[in-house]
């Protein structure tokens, strides 16, 4: 790795250790191009041959949730490699952080979010409360650029610390109180390559949004492997070794 | 050729799972992926064995079982040959990881797999909070 590449993820990490989050972007475009393209090929929706990521967050804009999930359910194939080529998209900075021998996600997640006022809301949370390790990192990407309010808001980690330490004291987990965070934050805008990299104490969650265009994001999680785990194993993570 | 799902202890590797409730896990993979069972094999608790499956296999001839996850397989390795050398050509499920495959090579990336799990080490979540899990990502760094 060349020391500017270097000196970038230097500062990715410094971000990441001071506020829980920071944006990073795709080292390996030709991998996340790929990915792009295999979502593209797999997602189910008409005379999709030739078509850009454009043309299907538009066809879905206009689809509701149940015609979504269902159009999902043909998208296994595509998901099987997913967590590889989110991985193998961000090599050296998730080196850096966990090393070469990983504990992946074993399905990496692909999220469609539908514009208007009912439509897309992820309530604010931690991704602790699902029982991942508290050595977990998630890198969120999504496959387009944003520049509407569809993407994901991050809070800081001091105050996401202190919610939760307050939260604690009162025996509450992701109580009213977090959940109606939800709609306080702007999400950033964000260019096509570029994805946010975040702990599981962070607080984040997306809004409703206004566009023509619906969000396509893909996520993983990851962790070194010589880390503990906590309530996740072999249903959730695999064994993952990074080549170099 | 039987298609058979396979029931075992409760403790799976870090799972508990009680036997009903792998049969849930079980006939709900099965009818996911359109695989219609014929035979339900109740393998010895304490047993990682997979011994009454292998004897299934002699009489039934089965052509896939499923099991709940890839920590039921054995680990010491005179029960790992056993296992390869008699059902290498039965295709292997496991519901929890969803994955599938047959043969030496995947039996064994899967018993690899499972051995690097149950060597990995593991917080107990019922004798932790959040504050601690924080201090600890701090502490580890």
């Amino acid at each position: 790795m060349c020391i500017e590449n270097k000196m970038k993820h230097r500062f990715t990490i410094n971000q990441l250790n001071k506020n829980g989050y920071a944006v990073c972007k795709v080292e390996n475009f030709k991998i996340f191009k790929a990915l792009q393209n295999s979502f593209i090929k797999n997602i189910s929706f008409p005379n999709s041959k030739n078509k850009t990521i454009e043309d299907v967050r538009k066809y879905f804009a206009k689809k509701n949730k149940a015609e979504i999930n269902k159009s999902m359910i043909n998208f296994i194939t595509f998901n099987k490699n997913l967590s590889e080529l989110m991985v193998k998209s961000f090599p050296n900075l998730i080196k850096e952080l966990c090393g070469k021998e990983l504990f992946v996600q074993r399905r990496a997640h692909t999220t469609i979010n539908v514009p208007g006022k009912n439509q897309a809301k992820q309530v604010a949370h931690y991704e602790m409360i699902s029982g991942i390790s508290p050595f977990t990192y998630v890198i969120w990407a999504p496959l387009h650029e944003i520049n509407d309010e569809g993407g994901a808001y991050h809070f800081d980690l001091k105050t996401s610390l202190k919610i939760m330490k307050e939260e604690e004291k009162k025996g509450l987990v992701n109580s009213s109180r977090v959940l109606n965070l939800m709609g306080k934050k702007k999400p950033p805008k964000l260019k096509f390559g570029e994805a946010i990299i975040f702990n599981p104490f962070v607080l984040h969650g997306n809004i409703p949004f206004n566009s023509k265009l619906a969000r396509i994001a893909c996520n993983v999680r990851f962790q070194s492997s010589s880390k503990p785990l906590l309530q996740k194993n072999t249903d959730y993570l695999k064994y993952y070794r990074l080549t170099s | 050729m039987t298609k058979a799902i396979i029931n075992t202890d409760m403790n799976i590797g870090p799972f508990k799972i009680p036997g009903n409730g792998q049969n849930m896990i079980l006939n709900f993979y099965a009818e996911r992926n359109k695989i219609k069972v014929e035979e339900i094999i109740p393998e010895p608790f304490m047993s990682d064995a997979l011994a009454t499956t292998q004897w299934t296999h002699k009489k039934k001839k089965l052509e896939l079982v499923i099991l709940c996850s890839i920590h039921q397989l054995p680990q010491k390795q005179n029960r790992v040959n056993s296992l390869i050398r008699n059902m290498k050509n039965v295709e292997f499920h496991f519901a929890l990881e969803n994955i599938s495959g047959k043969g030496k090579k995947f039996l064994k990336s899967c018993i690899k797999e499972a051995k690097i799990f149950k060597n990995a080490k593991v917080i107990d979540s019922t004798k932790t909070s959040w504050s601690k899990l924080n201090k600890l990502r701090l502490k580890k760094k």
